[in-house]
């Protein structure tokens, strides 16, 4: 007897469900679901393949930071990935300021990754396996370089902004994410939890890099 | 009697811990501020003041010492010597390597050490050559705050330590061990040549990784808007990973070398 209700609720959950999926609009329905171990892979393949044509490739300097920059954009969930950096503080700002923030964060992402083109040259990804861990895909990989160790590198795919994107690269066991949030977070505690104290060190660093 | 330079390691290596007691320790929130309340416990730094204190005069001493150093070392040097010092030194460290791959209860990363020590004192030209990783014997970290956490230790909160950088008092204490008691460079008897060899082994070596990190820190330095929290957060995450690496390789114990034990079935049937 429980056992049938269970599977009578069961069914009536995943109906109700599906009738809610089916119910979506296709960018939210796709929300629901994490990427596939195959999905992530391919995507991370193709995002790696676009990187080192770039970065191996043959045009000025100029053009492979455009180039870049259009490559993060597309593969990057760039707003997904400030937000997250900015932890506790994120719900603290004004909308403004978030605005603000999510425009330097995306200017601080590009010339931190741009700046080193030169360093990257004969570059080479060797994709490996997808992991899933939550709602992401964590895709390793080794990035070998003339010169250099090969070191291991897995990047985080998720779903949720309605298409496979990046949200982490762990680099030798280190978070890209996690290391910046920390770095952002202490930056707060130093200067009172004020967040236009926060944006305004980021437009003078953006000053000074870009 | 011990050698100079290990009991000045292991003396400085308790002394940070004590010093960092003495000196003053970071006010946590008040508990109407739960948000901040966690925050503050999963820095876990209750030293913080002294420690940027340290931070500080180590950046100096990085920035007017070490770095120049490293970087004249990498500007004159051509690099396969460079890389030849660098494999003698991780040769020079097998001893310790070794005896922490067994702390740990990993006999195939022991069995690696060896091989690795075996082909590249050999074939390798008294190490100068890594020939071993090659070979399928690829050079891994092992130390005793390492073997500490995987007997459970718990690392105690992060510190900043005079010369040595970022730590925790598990780590500090297992450097001190490394250096002060499983080297085996400690138990050499005296004499001009042995003082020489065992004094010039630390600045070398600190030369050597300085240089090899050149410019992931220069990298740090110009993009954290707080260097200081950067670093501790990185030196957490790469220890953690470390120890992770070391928990998770379970790989059987009879090397491949070995005549594998043949299969039941195969007995069985014929």
């Amino acid at each position: 007897m429980i056992a049938r209700r269970t599977l009578l609720t069961t069914t009536l959950h995943w109906a109700g469900a599906s009738a809610v999926l089916l119910v979506l609009p296709a960018p939210l329905r796709r929300a629901w679901a994490m990427p596939s171990g195959q999905e992530a892979t391919a995507f991370v393949r193709q995002t790696a393949q676009r990187l080192t044509a770039v970065v191996n490739g043959s045009m000025s300097i100029a053009e492979k930071r455009r180039a870049m920059a259009q490559i993060i954009d597309s593969a990057v969930d760039v707003d997904g990935v400030g937000t997250f950096c900015l932890g506790r503080f994120w719900r603290a700002a004004t909308p403004d300021q978030q605005k603000a923030y999510l425009g330097l964060f995306h200017e601080v992402l590009v010339t931190s990754i741009t700046g080193h083109l030169g360093e990257y040259s004969g570059v080479k990804v060797t994709v490996g396996r997808a992991t899933p861990s939550g709602d992401t895909q964590h895709v390793a990989s080794v990035v070998e370089r003339p010169n250099n160790a090969p070191a291991d590198v897995e990047w985080v795919i998720s779903d949720t902004s309605g298409s496979p994107k990046i949200v982490d690269v762990i680099a030798e066991g280190t978070s890209l994410r996690l290391t910046q949030r920390s770095d952002y977070a202490s930056f707060l505690s130093q200067h009172g939890n004020n967040v236009a104290a926060l944006i305004s060190a980021m437009r003078q660093q953006v000053a000074q890099n870009g | 009697m011990r050698h100079p330079v290990s009991t000045l390691l292991l003396l400085g290596s308790l002394a940070g811990p004590l010093l960092g007691l003495l000196a003053g320790c970071a006010t946590p929130p008040p508990a109407s501020d739960p948000d901040a309340l966690a925050d503050y416990k999963a820095t876990d730094d209750p030293l913080e003041p002294t420690n940027r204190v340290f931070y500080k005069i180590n950046n100096g001493l990085d920035t007017y010492l070490l770095r120049p150093l490293a970087l004249g070392y990498r500007d004159v040097v051509p690099r396969p010597v460079r890389n030849g010092v660098h494999n003698v030194l991780v040769n020079l460290s097998t001893p310790v390597t070794l005896t922490n791959d067994m702390l740990e209860g990993k006999p195939r990363r022991a069995g690696d050490t060896t091989m690795r020590f075996l082909i590249n004192t050999t074939l390798g030209g008294l190490g100068i050559f890594d020939v071993a990783t090659g070979m399928g014997y690829a050079a891994h970290d092992a130390d005793f705050g390492i073997s500490m956490a995987l007997w459970g230790v718990p690392s105690g909160p992060f510190l900043f330590l005079p010369i040595l950088g970022p730590s925790n008092p598990r780590d500090a204490i297992g450097f001190g061990v490394d250096n002060g008691l499983l080297d085996p460079f400690n138990w050499l008897g005296q004499g001009t040549v042995v003082l020489v060899l065992t004094w010039s082994r630390f600045p070398i070596s600190a030369i050597d990784t300085r240089s090899r990190l050149l410019d992931e820190i220069d990298q740090i330095k110009k993009t954290a808007l707080d260097p200081y929290a950067t670093f501790r957060s990185l030196y957490r995450q790469h220890r953690a990973s470390q120890i992770e690496t070391v928990r998770n390789d379970n790989r059987a114990t009879v090397p491949v070398w070995f005549p594998q034990p043949a299969h039941p079935a195969d007995d069985a049937g014929h």
